[in-house]
């Protein structure tokens, strides 16, 4: 396929269930909706691959803009979508050495008690203002896509002493490069951003990829294949705390999650297998596009200038 | 070996967990959305009630909240969430085996580390903090 009829499929798959979300929920049948959402989650999963983009950041948003469903349960469905991609990958990561358990483990104790605040605050706060709030965020979770650096093998000089203590250094197998040792520094300052992201991936309903990897990568020097696996690592660990608060307050619709979590698990393997073929440049590019739209329609919807 | 001993065992214990979660929510939800057992809110009532903010849906459907859906496991979309609960036990599980992995090998500040989560991710599965009972 090429990857124009890539780029074509995806969008097609998209619009179908977005053209689904535009009839009012009375006027279809009730079957339409599930449908609808599997068709976007689907090419939201082909697209999160091929963009290099967290599926989570990319459904709360546009699901939450232009679907009907309450921001309530969509955050729910977004977190569980989150949750279940990285529970998928994890695995298959900590086998390779290119996730580390020892990496993640101290950050992920601090990011799932700030999730369990901020998807406490999420529920505390008036929807209009989580809506905003939300849109704003992807705004700058976009601008940070198109701007922001990494670097395969950041130079790291001493340890600081708590990194040192933790121990926070290893081995592992590139097939590229051969084996990597590796080490981090500013665990303090990496431990302070956690909390933060925590509460945003919480509060939104987010996948936190997006902040994990400029953390481990550019802030700790961790090097940048071991970044984006013990990112996944992380998030089933940050997730799993904010997500037992969705379930016990009773925002996990299996209606919204089942065939968002199977659409975006099914996506992202024909995605996976697109890879060699489609444009990801570009495609990068479609999907932070998407993310602007998406943050876009969320503030406005918020702000009531757009319902 | 490059990969420690307890993060293999780890990914294997959340490779088991993460599979049967998916296979159960996937599979009882095939069950809940053809019907094949009652659900408590009709499938086709849902279009009016996903569109409510979270305390006035509850309220009209009287879903429950905390763990109280376990008394409801015969209807359709409660069956689904065992799918989800097992997702959401997967990483608690693996943290108790790490536990005692860590503590075997003498590794005492990680296993601190790892009782340390046990118990946040406790406290968020019993639901204290969510405030449902």
């Amino acid at each position: 396929m090429s990857g124009a009829a890539t780029a074509l499929a995806i969008g097609g798959l998209f619009f179908s269930g977005a053209a689904l979300a535009a009839e009012p929920g009375a006027a279809v049948a009730w079957w339409w909706w599930p449908v609808g959402l599997f068709l976007v989650s689907f090419a939201l999963g082909v697209l999160a691959v091929l963009g290099g983009i967290g599926g989570g950041v990319l459904f709360v948003p546009l699901v939450g803009g232009f679907f009907p469903f309450h921001l309530d349960f969509v955050r729910g469905a977004g977190l569980l979508l989150a949750l279940s991609g990285a529970l998928s990958a994890a695995p298959r990561l900590l086998r390779s050495g290119l996730a580390s358990l020892r990496l993640a483990a101290p950050l992920a104790l601090v990011g799932s008690i700030t999730s369990i605040v901020g998807a406490l605050i999420g529920f505390a706060l008036p929807v209009e203002f989580v809506q905003t709030a939300l849109g704003f965020t992807i705004l700058a979770i976009a601008a940070l896509m198109w701007l922001g650096g990494k670097d395969d093998r950041p130079r790291v000089g001493s340890q600081d002493p708590l990194s040192a203590a933790l121990k926070l250094h290893g081995l592992y197998d590139d097939p590229a490069s051969g084996r990597v040792e590796w080490r981090v520094h500013r665990t303090p300052a990496a431990l302070a951003a956690f909390a933060g992201i925590g509460v945003l991936a919480g509060m939104f309903g987010l996948g936190a990829g997006w902040a994990n990897v400029p953390v481990l990568n550019l802030l700790m020097g961790a090097p940048l294949k071991l970044s984006v696996g013990t990112s996944g690592l992380l998030l089933t660990v940050i997730d799993t705390s904010a997500a037992w608060v969705y379930l016990h307050r009773g925002a996990v619709l299996p209606m919204l999650v089942a065939p968002t979590v199977i659409g975006v698990m099914l996506g992202a393997k024909i995605g996976a297998r697109l890879l060699r073929v489609a444009p990801t440049h570009y495609v990068r590019r479609a999907a932070i596009a998407l993310l602007v739209i998406a943050g876009v329609r969320s503030a406005l919807k918020g702000l009531g200038i757009w319902t | 070996m490059a990969v420690p001993e307890e993060q293999q065992l780890y990914a294997r214990w959340l490779d088991v967990a993460s599979r049967v979660g998916l296979a159960v929510l996937a599979a009882m939800f095939l069950v809940y959305v053809f019907k094949l057992v009652p659900a408590h809110v009709p499938v086709e009532d849902l279009p009016a009630l996903w569109t409510l903010p979270l305390e006035q849906y509850l309220e009209q459907t009287g879903a429950p909240t905390g763990w109280g859906w376990l008394t409801l496991l015969g209807r359709g979309e409660y069956l689904s969430l065992i799918g989800v609960t097992i997702l959401c036990l997967a990483t608690l599980l693996c943290y108790v085996r790490l536990v005692i992995a860590l503590v075997a090998k003498g590794d005492r500040l990680y296993a601190a580390i790892a009782a340390a989560q046990i118990v946040v991710l406790c406290v968020a599965a019993l639901g204290f903090l969510a405030g449902g009972h």
